[in-house]
């Protein structure tokens, strides 16, 4: 009876052990793709799209002497562009795990954190400038290092309860640049801040992709 | 080496499927009825008599929860499932390697 039931659900036929491997190794990789949240391709759009964005700022303010701010134009860009992003990332995390329970889908608590943190960075800029602090942190160093500082620290605390040590690795290393940023100044931090999320978006797409063909 | 060697449980096309797929989630998720079914294409009684097989061995859990007025079933590897299923692909590259 059971055999009958087997051989019915599973369409009857030979399975040998080439077949097998074929199967397992096919469905593997399939899941591990479709249960990824932030595939290759999308880290490796979004780490073009940063470093062609903070490009542009670096463009924009190297000839200031002393430091001013990035022309008002790129700002309604830069914002564009992370909302594009933000969403675009809302949309593949859900489609990925959509279905799944337990500790991938990220939980409400988790993303009123980041959002808190977000608003809290605007805020201080608001502060700042409020309070009259040079131009140079208010429209330079902080605006370019303090998202990815205050941002990456609290994802990295997210992830790694979850064990997900790759995002852990990935959100340390953009505290790193941020840190990094801080340190050459606020002309030189937005190149720095291009170029190290182009780095490490690309390390990531790289990883991601090559686990998958595992 | 011979095939006799490889889990009956798990040699078998569509449980090897639903076992690789569950084994994609990191331990301790688990994946609802209607997604498993999509992503291995099966129809819902079909894939009810081979889970009801790997639910009796141990080698995945499955929960019914209710939402509202909808009942959900989230299906999970356990461990025991998933150390089968390493020693099954250990077995597998062995048969494979001595050909």
């Amino acid at each position: 009876m059971n055999d009958t039931l087997d051989a019915a659900a599973s369409g009857g036929g030979t399975f040998d052990a080439q077949q097998a491997a074929q199967v397992l190794g096919q469905t593997s990789q399939q899941a591990r793709r479709q249960f990824e949240q932030f595939p290759p391709w999308f880290s490796a759009a979004r780490g073009i799209a940063a470093l062609l964005a903070y490009g542009a700022v670096w463009l924009d303010v190297r000839g200031q002497h002393p430091y001013a701010h990035p022309t008002a134009a790129l700002i309604p860009v830069g914002i564009g562009l992370g909302i594009v992003s933000a969403t675009m990332a809302t949309v593949l995390a859900r489609r990925a795990t959509s279905g799944v329970t337990g500790k991938t889908p990220l939980r409400p608590a988790e993303v009123a954190i980041v959002s808190v943190i977000w608003l809290g960075i605007f805020v201080v800029l608001g502060l700042l400038a409020g309070y009259g602090v040079s131009h140079s942190i208010v429209y330079g160093v902080y605006p370019a290092a303090a998202p990815l500082v205050a941002v990456g620290l609290a994802w990295a605390g997210i992830m790694a309860r979850r064990g997900n040590w790759l995002a852990v690795a990935e959100s340390l290393a953009l505290v790193l640049v941020g840190v990094a940023a801080v340190a050459t100044g606020p002309v030189w931090a937005w190149l720095v801040v291009g170029v190290g999320l182009f780095v490490v978006l690309l390390g990531r797409s790289a990883i991601v992709a090559r686990s998958q063909r595992a | 080496m011979a095939d006799d060697t490889l889990d009956p449980l798990i040699h078998v096309p569509t449980r090897l499927k639903i076992v690789a797929t569950l084994a994609a989630l990191p331990d301790g998720d688990a994946l609802s009825f209607t997604r498993l079914q999509d992503m291995i294409g099966l129809t819902p009684g079909n894939l009810i008599i081979h889970l009801r097989k790997l639910e009796e061995a141990d080698y995945i859990h499955s929960k019914k929860s209710v939402n509202g007025s909808v009942s959900i079933t989230t299906v999970a590897l356990t461990g025991y499932g998933r150390e089968a299923l390493g020693a099954y692909t250990k077995a597998l590259r062995e048969l494979l390697g001595g050909l």
